[in-house]
């Protein structure tokens, strides 16, 4: 009972999560499966149109082109919408940092920053791509991905923050502070870039709404992403706190 | 400039009426706003380090202007670009700024002995932010006629040309507010100069956005103007609520 004083304050690591983290990860892999499965197989093209096996010549070609390009939407925008919420998660957490100063917390947001940087980077991948075929085009400022450059371009500072402030201490509270900020910022840069009327940048305008079997499609594909990046975050989580375990215990073992 | 010292001597002149003799009394807060912001004013009236540095920065940014639109040929689509121009101007000027503005603080332990002070957090935010939109608003007011003094031959703005000086109000406001947060952050870090811009110009961005288009609808006129001047202002006075909300709010955590 006599080393109990200690155990407190060392960095725990292992809770509940960490036992469902396996599962969700399957799960995570099993709906990405079926959601890639379902967009190439079950989802009718888009405005009803039909891919035929025939061999066609020039522009009915190119139509081609687009409609199975269209397919990477399924993937584009669970993945958009897996990395706000890891940011969500990210801007939380480090809230709470700032109200308990927990170094758990602070750790906490830093891989839900991490999973938001790894999402936002799959997102402009597969935005690239749909951008390349659809408009023909690399990029364009269009509101979403003006919105996402701005996004990545915070998270990336975010890192480069955490890199250059020695104490662990102060690195949290800029960190946490900085977080917040680009939890904020995100929105109102794409209401900015929205609500503009703006004869000077062309504004890409695409219709909205979905097929039933879009949307059915989309969530899945999202609900598996979610469990993916909720497995990766528990796995990382687990790493870096038993690694700071380990630094405790021989900082302990030192005295 | 010279209206600004009008201002100070004015209020250097009230400052003994105020009731310093009460030694138990704590200071009021605005009462401590001013004392900060007047040494930083002080400060910067008696060595001028940074309006010279900022001011032949902007004129310098101007020059590199002027090279690249040299090939440019004159004409009513040059007000499209002048905006974004302008502002890219205004922004690599209070960059320069708002990195400077904190080396002096952290330089000889200034910043340590203004938290040793008993004073509320919030206010040395305001104080310095305010600060920084002095500077900022004096280097534009030098600025901005040179800008147009060299460029204006390009194209004549339109009639609704000097309502450009509400986007640049709201524009400076956010950047000084935003911006001193930012800078208090980056300060203390490794490499701040490059830090301060890479967490600057992405988060700045919206207001950046909202202001060059208010400032080019004001300069090209037209449909432009009917359009998207007052969405553009609105969203840009939105986010400068909101970000000095944020950052009034989250100052605290910074210095402590």
């Amino acid at each position: 009972m006599a080393p109990e004083g200690k155990s407190p304050r060392l960095p725990e690591a292992g809770q509940w999560p960490d036992r469902v983290a396996p599962a969700a990860l399957v799960a995570g892999i099993v709906l990405t499966t079926v959601g890639f499965l379902m967009a190439f197989l079950w989802v009718p093209p888009v405005g009803g149109a039909s891919v035929g096996g025939a061999e066609l010549i020039g522009d009915a070609m190119v139509s081609q082109k687009l409609l199975l390009s269209q397919k990477i939407f399924y993937f584009h925008m669970p993945v958009a919408i897996t990395s706000f919420i890891a940011l969500v998660f990210g801007a939380w957490y480090s809230l709470r940092f700032l109200r308990t100063r927990e170094a758990r917390y602070d750790t906490c947001a830093r891989i839900a920053l991490e999973i938001t940087l790894l999402f936002i980077a799959l997102t402009m991948i597969t935005g690239e791509m749909w951008t390349r075929f659809e408009w023909g085009v690399w990029w364009s400022w269009e509101p979403r991905l003006t919105t996402y450059l701005v996004l990545m371009l915070v998270v990336i500072a975010y890192f480069v923050l955490r890199g250059s402030v020695d104490e662990p201490e102060r690195r949290a509270a800029f960190s946490a502070v900085v977080a917040i900020i680009a939890f904020i910022d995100a929105p109102i840069c794409f209401m900015v870039t929205r609500l503009i009327p703006s004869s000077i940048h062309p504004v890409v305008l695409r219709e909205g709404g979905m097929s039933p079997e879009m949307g059915l499609c989309v969530a899945v594909v999202a609900a598996g992403m979610l469990c993916v990046a909720f497995a990766l975050y528990r796995a990382r989580f687990r790493q870096v706190r038993l690694a700071q375990r380990v630094e405790a215990l021989k900082e302990e073992l030192g005295d | 400039m010279a209206e600004r010292e009008k201002q100070e001597r004015a209020r250097r002149s009230d400052a003994p009426a105020s009731p310093r003799s009460e030694l138990c009394a704590r200071p009021s807060a605005l009462e401590q706003y001013r004392v900060l912001l007047m040494k930083d004013l002080r400060q910067e009236l008696r060595t001028k380090e940074m309006l010279v540095s900022m001011g032949i920065y902007a004129l310098l940014v101007i020059v590199v202007f002027g090279v690249a639109l040299s090939f440019a040929r004159p004409g009513a689509d040059f007000l499209e670009v002048s905006g974004g121009l302008l502002w890219a101007l205004v922004v690599f000027t209070s960059l320069l700024g708002l990195n400077r503005s904190f080396s002096h603080e952290t330089e000889n332990g200034c910043l340590e002995g203004l938290l040793l002070a008993p004073l509320d957090r919030g206010v040395v935010f305001l104080a310095k932010a305010t600060s920084n939109l002095a500077f900022l608003a004096i280097v534009e007011v030098i600025a901005v006629p040179l800008y147009w003094v060299f460029f204006s031959s390009f194209a004549a703005p339109a009639a609704s040309a000097p309502l450009i000086v509400v986007p640049l109000l709201l524009g400076s406001v956010g950047i000084a507010g935003i911006g001193t947060l930012l800078s208090t952050i980056t300060a203390s870090t490794r490499g701040k100069d490059v830090m301060l811009a890479l967490l600057f110009v992405p988060v700045v961005f919206p207001l950046l956005y909202a202001c060059v288009s208010a400032t080019t609808a004001a300069l090209a006129g037209g449909v432009l103007m009917e359009e998207a001047f007052a969405t553009s202002l609105a969203l840009a006075a939105g986010y400068d609520v909101v970000m000095l909300l944020a950052s009034w709010v989250l100052y605290d955590f910074v210095v402590s």
